[in-house]
C-alpha cells in the first residue's frame, strides 16, 4: 500500500520537467522512488525476490531539472543486522537513463535497506527503499 | 487462516498432554510462526539440475561417480577413496572431530546430505560447483594427493571404468588428463546430488501444520514443539533458513579459528581466493554452461573483510551425533545449544554477526531446543550396493 501511495504521490507531485521520464517499470508491481531532484522507477526481476537467490533490478533514473541522470552504484545493507550483500552487483547501462542491475542477493530473510546513488553533473544523491524478504 | 490458527492452538494445547519435564500449556501458534515452520519444507524439495555438469542427474553418469567414490585407485597411495572419509553409515561423515587424511587436518569431513542443492561448497565456499569441490580432496597432498595423470590413467586402463565413462559420456575416454580428472569429478558429483536426506518427523508436523491437520501434528513431542518455539523466537532462522535450514552462506559464530599457535583458519577469506584462483571455477573452461546463469554467484561474489574467520552455515537435517561446528570444537548438540546460549560476544570477530547473541536459555529450554532439533534427523535405511557399471 504504502508503494502504491508513493508511486501515486509522485505521479501527482510530478512538475512538467519529469512528463517525459518512462515510469512503465513502476507500474504493477514495480516501485517508484523520489527526492527532490531524481525520480527512479525499478523492478526486480524475476519480480519476487526469494531469499538466497540471485536476482536483478531494472531502473529508469530521470532528474526533476531534465538533465542527464547517471546510475553510479546500487547497494543493499541489512541495518539490524549490520551487514550488507556478500556479492557486488554490476551496472549495465541500457540507454536514456535505464539501467540493468545483475548479481543481487539477499541472503537472509528480513529488512534489506538498497541504497541507489545517482549523478546529474556535479550533483550527486543516494536514495533508498526497503524490502521485506520473507 | 485465522480457523485453521484456532485449530492449531488446540491441537498445540492437546500436544502439551505428552509427558514432559515442563507441564504447561503451550500458548497457540501465531501467524508468523506458523508462517516460520510453513517455510522450512516441504522436504524433499526438487533437487536442482546442475547445468554446468552435463552427466548432472543422468544414470549412467551417477552410476559411474558411485563406483568412483569407493575406488581407493583414485589415491596417491591407492588406499584411500571419497568413501573413506564421506561413510554412508555416518550420515556421509567420519564422526571425528577433524578429518583424517594422510595427517589430521583442521577441518571436520562436511556431510554429503543434501548437497546437490548447495551452491557454495566446502567449510569456505572454495568450491562453486559440486564437481569442482569433489576436484580437491583428489589433489590435495594431505588428502589423496593424487593427479590428473593417475585418475586418467585409472579411466582409460581399467576396462570397466573406461566402459563406465563410455555410457556416461558417450566417448571413451580421451587423451587429455586434466579434462579427464574433471570427468571423473563431474560422475563424483553426480552421484554425491542424489544423496537426499530422508524426511523426518518435523517434516510430518510441519506439513501437518500447513494443512490443518491436528490428529497429526499432535503426535509431534511437546518439547519439540517448545523447542521450535524458541528457535524461531531466536531468528536462527536468518541463517538456517528455508527447507534445508542453511541459506548456503557463511558466518562467524565465534567458534575459535586457530588451528595451533601462532596459524589460524581464514575461513570464507581464504575460500575466496581460492575460487578465484582456482583452474576448475565456474568461469573457467570446463564449465558445461559457460553462457548460463549458474556463474552468476562465482561472477559477483565480493571478497570483504568479515569474511575472516566465516564459515558456511551448516545444514541442521541428518546432523548425526557430532562433533559439530567447522572444525569439531564442540562434541555434542548440547554443547552446541550451550554455546549459542552463552555465547561471548567479546569472542566474535569485530565485524561478526550482530544476530549472534548470547540466548541465555535455561537447562530446560536448552533440553527443549536440543529435543526440536533431534526431529530434524531420522532413522536412515541402508544403501544397496551400487549396480554394475557394465555387464
Amino acid at each position: 500500500m504504502r508503494l502504491a501511495i508513493a508511486f501515486m504521490a509522485a505521479l501527482l507531485l510530478a512538475p512538467p520537467a519529469w512528463a517525459d521520464c518512462p515510469l512503465d517499470l513502476g507500474r504493477g508491481t514495480g516501485l517508484v522512488v523520489f527526492s527532490d531532484h531524481y525520480i527512479i522507477a525499478l523492478r526486480p526481476e524475476p519480480l519476487h525476490i526469494e531469499v538466497g537467490e540471485p536476482f536483478s533490478l531494472l531502473l529508469n533514473v530521470c532528474t526533476k531539472s531534465d538533465r542527464p541522470a547517471e546510475l553510479v552504484a546500487v547497494d543493499a545493507q541489512m541495518p539490524e543486522h549490520r551487514h550488507g550483500m556478500n556479492y557486488r552487483p554490476t551496472i549495465v547501462a541500457l540507454g536514456e537513463g535505464r539501467y540493468r542491475v545483475d548479481g543481487m542477493v539477499f541472503h537472509m530473510p528480513g529488512r534489506w535497506e538498497i541504497s541507489l546513488d545517482v549523478r546529474a553533473g556535479e550533483e550527486s544523491e543516494r536514495l533508498s527503499h526497503e524490502f521485506i524478504i520473507k | 487462516m485465522t480457523g485453521r490458527l484456532a485449530a492449531l492452538g488446540m491441537l498445540v494445547l492437546g500436544a502439551a498432554a505428552f509427558p514432559s519435564a515442563w507441564a504447561q500449556p503451550l500458548p497457540p501458534w501465531s501467524e508468523d510462526e506458523v508462517h516460520a515452520i510453513v517455510r522450512h519444507g516441504p522436504w524433499p524439495p526438487p533437487v536442482p539440475r546442475d547445468p554446468s555438469n552435463r552427466v548432472d542427474g543422468r544414470e549412467a553418469g551417477i552410476v559411474l561417480g558411485e563406483h568412483l567414490f569407493n575406488d581407493a585407485r583414485l589415491s596417491a597411495g591407492g588406499d584411500m577413496s571419497c568413501a573413506g572419509c564421506h561413510v554412508a553409515g555416518r550420515d556421509w561423515s567420519d564422526g571425528r572431530a577433524r578429518a583424517m587424511g594422510r595427517v589430521e587436518l583442521d577441518r571436520r569431513t562436511l556431510s554429503l546430505w543434501n548437497v546437490g542443492y548447495a551452491h557454495w561448497f566446502g567449510w569456505d565456499g572454495a568450491g562453486d560447483s559440486l564437481w569442482a569441490q569433489s576436484i580437491r580432496p583428489i589433489l590435495e597432498p594431505r588428502e589423496m594427493g593424487s593427479d590428473a595423470v593417475r585418475v586418467a590413467r585409472l579411466l582409460r586402463e581399467d576396462a570397466v571404468l573406461a566402459c563406465g565413462y563410455r555410457r556416461a559420456f558417450g566417448e571413451p575416454p580421451g587423451t587429455d588428463d586434466e579434462k579427464l580428472l574433471v570427468d571423473a569429478a563431474k560422475a563424483l558429483a553426480a552421484f554425491q546430488a542424489t544423496l537426499v536426506s530422508p524426511r523426518t518427523p518435523f517434516d510430518d508436523f510441519r506439513d501437518a501444520v500447513e494443512s490443518g491437520d491436528r490428529e497429526a501434528a499432535a503426535r509431534y513431542p511437546a518439547a519439540a514443539q517448545r523447542g521450535l518455539r524458541i528457535f524461531i523466537a531466536s531468528n536462527c532462522a536468518a541463517c538456517h533458513f528455508g527447507p534445508r535450514f542453511t541459506n548456503g552462506e557463511f558466518g562467524d559464530v565465534g567458534i575459535p579459528f586457530f588451528t595451533r599457535p601462532g596459524e589460524v583458519d581464514a575461513g570464507r577469506l581464504g575460500g575466496i581466493t581460492r575460487l578465484a584462483d582456482s583452474p576448475f571455477n565456474l568461469l573457467g573452461g570446463y564449465n558445461d554452461d559457460p553462457a548460463g546463469a549458474g556463474a552468476l554467484r562465482t561472477r559477483h561474489v565480493q571478497r570483504q573483510h568479515s569474511n575472516f574467520g566465516e564459515f558456511r552455515v551448516p545444514s541442521l537435517r541428518q546432523m548425526a551425533s557430532g562433533p559439530f561446528m567447522h572444525n569439531g570444537h564442540l562434541a555434542t548438540l548440547e554443547d552446541v545449544v550451550r554455546h549459542y546460549s552463552q555465547v561471548d560476544p567479546d569472542r566474535l570477530h569485530g565485524d561478526a554477526l550482530p544476530l549472534v547473541r548470547p540466548l541465555g536459555l535455561g537447562a530446560e529450554q536448552r533440553s527443549d531446543l536440543v529435543a526440536f532439533l533431534r526431529t530434524l534427523s531420522a532413522k536412515v535405511v541402508p544403501r544397496p550396493a551400487p549396480p554394475p557399471l557394465c555387464p
